[in-house]
């Protein structure tokens, strides 16, 4: 969909600027290497033994990136949200397979391109390169602070946490997904929604 | 019998089922399970069952569809690009139909295992039912490969009975979309002298009412 596509390059754009700012010759290089892509609730993006082909940008909807093994162990590693780059990126980045799933967790729209257009673009451009880097730099700083909050944080205070950073999740997120990513028990989260008052 | 695009129909049962998904995280998981465990008398159910009423019956479905579906890939059937409601497939998604003003046109008798039990753990209850429409909707989505006409579902109440895995999609939308708006009678009654809840309407599923008036 044309709509789509523009509304999600302007968002792009937006998050781009904010962590490197591309010339006009670098931004229509990596502009042009995006599609739309529209599924439903509930769509596989990335199998467990793939391997990750696409980078995706959120420009609406809510996924998740899961770990789940044959003892029906689940964790929820991360949800991704409008506007933000999403993926299971150590399988794109290594094009190794995926250990993990990538699922939408309500409709979703995105934005995607593929290993190979965003591997020749860095190639080409240093800025593109750069702004991947620093990209990366803060998803890394994010996954190290939420490693602090899993092994330090209180369960009330992992749930705290979540809902003065995003307290728009309780409504679009079903309370399993919420527990399980803050690695606590449904029954508690249930119980924490009671009795804690935000 | 009507005949259905076989694409127009999955993608209008899945996004009823997402509205009645929408619901149930929007607001259900969100309210205090408290209002879902009033009745408004002894003989009415409150919303807690209702719901429950419809996990009893996705117990049942769900695993039975995605049967239903794994036996049609293994024998390779193809997408048709029509589906054709069988009578008592069309009989039955009327029969679960409310009319348009959200009323069922009349009150059906439980079976006596599909009677949900009077204290129940609401957030559970919330939670499975998340779950067994979520896994409806990626059924909905497989489904989109194989022939609707050709996969038959064994039905809850007479095993000997197989309708078509379009029907039987059909008149479990219908049975939901029915008892979530029994749920929602149940939640506002509950909620009289409480603070009040919003509720958003879910709009009725104008593709089943037109089928159920085509006969």
């Amino acid at each position: 969909m044309k709509i789509d596509l523009e509304k999600g390059l302007l968002n792009l754009h937006q998050i781009s600027s904010a962590i490197h700012p591309l010339n006009g010759p670098e931004w229509d290089a990596f502009s042009s290497v995006w599609q739309t892509l529209e599924c439903k609730r509930k769509t596989v993006l990335t199998t467990v033994g793939e391997t990750e082909r696409y980078l995706y940008f959120v420009i609406d909807g809510i996924q998740r990136v899961y770990y789940t093994d044959e003892k029906e162990r689940e964790a929820t590693l991360v949800f991704m949200y409008p506007p933000s780059f999403a993926g299971v990126l150590n399988s794109f980045l290594l094009q190794k397979p995926s250990p993990y799933f990538f699922e939408t967790l309500t409709p979703s729209v995105l934005l995607k391109t593929s290993f190979n257009q965003l591997n020749a673009l860095m190639d080409q451009y240093p800025a593109i390169e750069k702004l991947i880097r620093k990209g990366l730099s803060q998803v890394i700083n994010g996954l190290l602070e939420r490693q602090v909050e899993l092994q330090c944080f209180s369960a009330e205070e992992k749930f705290r946490a979540l809902l003065k950073r995003s307290p728009q999740v309780l409504q679009l997120i079903s309370h399993k997904y919420l527990a399980n990513y803050l690695g606590i028990d449904p029954t508690y989260f249930s119980k924490l929604m009671s009795s804690v008052r935000i | 019998m009507a005949t259905h695009s076989t694409v127009l129909l999955l993608e209008k049962l899945q996004q009823q089922t997402e509205r009645h998904i929408q619901k149930a995280i929007r607001e259900w998981q969100n309210l205090s399970p408290e209002v879902f465990e009033q009745s408004e008398n002894t003989a009415s159910w409150n919303a807690a069952q209702c719901i429950e009423h419809l996990n009893i019956y996705g117990r049942y479905y769900i695993p039975a569809i995605e049967r239903a579906i794994d036996r049609a890939i293994y024998r390779n059937s193809r997408p048709s690009p029509s589906f054709r409601s069988s009578w008592l497939g069309s009989y039955f998604t009327k029969l679960m139909l409310p009319e348009e003003n959200g009323i069922p046109k009349k009150k059906m008798k439980t079976p006596a295992h599909a009677r949900p039990v009077a204290s129940l753990d609401t957030r559970k209850v919330i939670a499975e039912f998340i779950d067994q429409q979520e896994k409806l909707m990626q059924l909905m989505e497989r489904a989109s490969k194989i022939n609707l006409n050709g996969a038959r579902v064994p039905i809850s109440i007479a095993k000997f009975i197989r309708l078509k895995l379009g029907d039987v999609f059909m008149f479990i939308v219908a049975h939901n979309y029915r008892h979530i708006l029994q749920a929602e009678r149940a939640l506002a009654a509950a909620a009289k002298d409480r603070s009040t809840i919003k509720s958003a309407n879910i709009p009725a599923p104008g593709f089943l009412h037109a089928l159920a008036q085509s006969h």
